[in-house]
């Protein structure tokens, strides 16, 4: 609902804009661009209610779950693999030089990764890499059928675009970023092992050590799954269906949807984590 | 073709390999092509360039930045609380924000706004001839178009990154303040008390340099390799976006050996 910095891309030529911002002042285009998030907020939050509600009202084609789940989640694995092995590597060779100037003792590296692993770090970066991947491929499809007036097609036969196109997308997305998120998890951790036994000489059976996660931690990795998993189709189908203006606009709602929901996610982030920060410290 | 029919998965395996090859040549040969025009560019259209990406994404990464070193320091809180060591808070925030999360986080961002909208506005001028027209009217795409995105994006990124790194501190610092009752005095000698220095702070952007070199190109790369009216631009973004995050990705680990 926070996620809605970038509601006014403008296709028209910069001179426009700034036509705008002359006749209105400055004070005059803050109070604009307010008001463009205001209203961007409203439209995000009418598209999330009325999505929840035909979830439980709606009625549902055969197999378009299936689908969906298929195209956001199945076709997704390959590339969370490649982009978490690499993340994975990443953080235990900088937290494995960062320790060295401090303590260097490698004993609790891999407690400590696997405590930020469960907490934040593969819901995370997980969810930003499926935010570029599947919340440009929902918002490059949903916003070609908007401006090949498919979508207007859809509602003069009374079926609500909501109801057809976003609840399948909406479900399998909480379905697939759980799954996801959990081999995202699995391949940062096999990978961090790897890389600790190669470069920092840390065996893997002292490497893989539970003692330091918690249920806090699990129970906060987990709503911020949830939190992603929703927060990603509803978003990019907000900035699908807003599309307008041809191919152009098409580009621009993919834009749209992929910084947006990357910004949702940090935003989501902030306070899921704030908020397990303080009803389990430490 | 029958050979290759009958055994379907090999098929499928060496075209993948073929494709990734021909992206990967194409960027290279890209590259190549731009460092030939590289001084013969056209300033106005790099001014106009300069101002679409990097004056027009600063809200977005502003609101990045100070949340991300909200989060940094509210990961390193439950550490920080264990060993009871508030003084090695802002060395420990600052040294993920500034090596890694910094430049990371705000290549993603851009590389979702700015180079997403470079290969969506290439993409629709290849769809629409507009390219083309440029051709028969003598005027090389690459040096007019091409070259000022490629230097503006280079430019973007490396200043946004020095830019997210003073709001992601600044974000980090009062988060310990209201989070942890750390000082934001005590969060910045932590960060200057000599555990971090230069260095630190140039790792990030060399490594946001290679971030945006591997952006530009890509996303120059898919967007003149556009085909298929309105579909195809939005395919083209797709997978612009998607092989600029795996690069990024690829070479972070990479740079991340060498510094």
């Amino acid at each position: 609902m926070s996620a809605t910095t970038e509601t006014h891309p403008d296709p028209s030529p910069p001179d426009a804009t700034e036509g705008v911002e002359a006749e209105l002042g400055f004070v005059g285009s803050i109070g604009a661009a307010f008001l463009d998030i205001a209203v961007a907020a409203r439209e995000l939050y009418s598209v999330f209610v009325r999505t929840l509600y035909y979830v439980f009202r709606g009625k549902r084609v055969k197999g378009a779950v299936l689908h969906q789940m298929n195209e956001i989640g199945v076709k997704s694995v390959a590339f969370i693999c490649i982009t978490m092995g690499f993340i994975g590597m990443i953080l235990v060779y900088q937290s494995g030089l960062q320790a060295k100037r401090v303590v260097p003792d490698f004993t609790m590296l891999g407690a400590t990764y696997l405590e930020l692993l469960v907490r934040d770090f593969a819901a995370s970066i997980g969810a930003l890499m499926l935010a570029t991947r599947v919340g440009a491929g929902i918002a490059a499809e949903i916003g070609s059928m908007v401006v090949t007036e498919q979508v207007d097609a859809l509602r003069m036969s009374a079926a609500d675009p909501i109801d057809y196109l976003v609840v399948p997308r909406f479900l399998a997305s909480l379905v697939m970023t759980l799954a996801l998120i959990v081999i995202a998890g699995t391949v940062a951790f096999c990978s961090g092992a790897a890389t600790a036994y190669v470069f920092f000489d840390v065996r893997p059976d002292i490497f893989f050590n539970m003692q330091l996660v918690d249920v806090g931690d699990f129970l906060t990795g987990f709503t911020k799954c949830m939190a992603y998993g929703a927060a990603i189709p509803i978003v990019s189908s907000w900035c699908g269906l807003s599309t307008f203006g041809g191919s152009e606009g098409v580009g621009w709602a993919t834009t749209r949807a992929v910084v947006n929901s990357s910004l949702a996610i940090i935003i989501l982030n902030f306070f899921i984590s704030a908020a397990g920060f303080l009803i389990f410290p430490g | 073709m029958t050979e290759a029919v009958r055994n379907p998965r090999l098929h499928a395996l060496g075209a993948a390999s073929i494709e990734l090859a021909e992206i990967v040549g194409g960027m290279g040969v890209l590259l190549a092509r731009i460092l030939v025009r590289i001084h013969k560019f056209d300033g106005e259209e790099l001014v106009k360039n300069l101002y679409k990406m990097a004056v027009k994404s600063l809200p977005i990464v502003a609101v990045t930045a100070l949340f991300t070193g909200a989060i940094m320091v509210i990961q390193a809180a439950v550490i920080v609380k264990r060993f009871n060591a508030e003084g090695l808070l802002g060395w420990g925030a600052g040294f993920g924000t500034l090596r890694e999360i910094a430049p990371l986080l705000t290549a993603l961002m851009i590389s979702g706004r700015v180079g997403a909208n470079n290969t969506a506005e290439l993409g629709t001028m290849v769809v629409t001839e507009q390219i083309d027209a440029l051709r028969v009217l003598a005027i090389d795409p690459i040096a007019f178009l091409i070259v000022p995105r490629f230097i503006a994006i280079l430019a973007t990124l490396v200043m946004m990154t020095l830019f997210a790194d003073a709001l992601a501190l600044f974000g980090a610092a009062y988060t310990g303040q209201g989070l942890l009752g750390v000082e934001p005095m005590t969060f910045f000698n932590g960060l200057t008390g000599g555990l971090l220095d230069f260095g630190d702070v140039f790792n990030g952007l060399f490594k946001s340099f290679v971030f945006a070199l591997v952006m530009a190109l890509a996303s120059c790369h898919f967007g003149l390799a556009t085909k298929g009216g309105a579909p195809g631009v939005g395919r083209a973004v797709n997978a612009s976006v998607v092989a600029s995050a795996a690069g990024i990705f690829v070479l972070d680990y990479l740079v991340s050996f060498l510094g």
